[in-house]
């Protein structure tokens, strides 16, 4: 039972290609072998081939006009709004990373609000002793200036957001344009 | 002149040799795009962007094919014009092909009526397919290209061509099997 059904899906596979006459030696033979035991696809291989024979009287129609080109402007540069769109995309994400870790204090800024608490008074030079760990943390965490660069990245998005704005706004109305002289 | 000799002088420049070729070569792109969109207007568009880009890009034909080569810049055009329609889908219904352009003195009005209506029906159906299975179809089955043309245009290999032929005239036979109006008995599968 499952034997013939696994034949018969085969040889269904390969009908399309056997009514095109693009099958190999061994593949024709398999197909004509099973087309010859089972009615079922015998007749789903008839049915195949009338749909073939419908669409090859599909009517072909006629171009409305002439397509030959008039002029041709020259080739107009790469847009950049692809590449200004992507930006602000990239920019927008390094913003939203910042500001998320930030809030949930994967940069350790926390640390130095308290490190820097614990720090007053600094203490002399020469009474210099081993940092604990809250304090390497600090000392880490010193070299994130996170609030400078969350700052940068709101700049540079509203930038970047407005140039797209603009580009956008720009393909639109030349697209109108087009499909008016259309 | 020799097909080799327009695509040369085109090389150079020369528009009115491609004119030539774009005479030659406008029917099977028009009806490409047409079969592929489902639309006149897009198809329309789809046709002239094909023929633009190939004059401006008949400096990377290497030889070979030619009508294989144009129908791939074709092909390509009409993908970008499938994402415009669906990012702007159309609202009017006479928009809708299905003016296929029929040999009205060839045939009685009868046959005439019924091949359109025929054309509607495989139009309505080819749209349901993917657009890979839907454009291997088309150029087998209404345009008459070889396996090896179609490779070319799909640029794939004979074995993917097999296969999507093979899948999208599966679907096709399924979609006409349910829809076809009991009026086209005559083309019932």
């Amino acid at each position: 039972m499952f034997k013939r059904k696994s034949e018969c899906q085969k040889a269904r596979g390969l009908l399309s290609p056997y009514i095109d006459q693009q099958l190999s030696t061994s593949e024709r033979l398999l197909v004509e072998d099973h087309l010859a035991k089972c009615a079922l696809c015998s007749g789903e291989l008839e049915s195949l081939r009338a749909m073939v024979n419908l669409l090859h009287r599909v009517p072909v129609g006629s171009p409305p006009r002439s397509f030959a080109l008039a002029e041709v402007e020259p080739r107009r540069r790469p847009a950049p709004f692809a590449l200004v769109s992507a930006a602000t995309a990239v920019a927008a994400s390094a913003m939203a990373f910042f500001f998320v870790g930030d809030a949930f204090d994967l940069f350790g800024t926390r640390v130095i609000e308290e490190g820097a608490k614990q720090r007053m008074p600094v203490p002399a030079p020469e009474a210099y002793q081993p940092l604990d760990a809250g304090e390497v943390g600090t000392q880490v965490a010193e070299k994130w200036p996170v609030w400078q660069i969350e700052i940068a990245l709101i700049g540079v998005v509203v930038v970047l957001g407005a140039v797209t704005f603009i580009l956008w706004r720009r393909r639109r109305r030349a697209r109108e344009a087009r499909m008016g002289r259309a | 002149m020799e097909e080799g000799d327009l695509i040369l002088r085109s090389k150079e420049g020369d528009l009115e040799s491609f004119n030539r070729l774009v005479e030659k070569y406008q029917r099977a792109v028009y009806n490409l795009a047409l079969r592929m969109l489902g639309q006149a207007s897009a198809a329309d568009d789809a046709t002239q962007e094909a023929f633009l880009s190939a004059f401006r890009g008949i400096s990377k034909f290497r030889g070979g094919n030619f009508r294989a080569w144009l129908l791939r810049i074709t092909a390509n055009a009409c993908r970008d014009q499938l994402r415009s329609l669906r990012r702007h889908p159309i609202t009017s219904l006479d928009e809708l092909v299905l003016d296929t352009e029929v040999d009205r003195d060839a045939q009685s009005p009868e046959d005439y009526a019924l091949r359109r209506e025929l054309g509607a029906e495989i139009m309505n159906a080819l749209a349901t397919l993917p657009s890979e299975q839907r454009l291997a179809v088309i150029l087998y089955d209404i345009e008459g290209f070889s396996y090896e043309e179609i490779a070319q245009v799909m640029n794939c290999s004979l074995g993917t061509v097999r296969s999507r032929l093979s899948r999208g005239r599966g679907r096709l036979r399924h979609c006409l099997a349910q829809h076809v109006e009991p009026s086209l008995d005559e083309f019932r599968l």
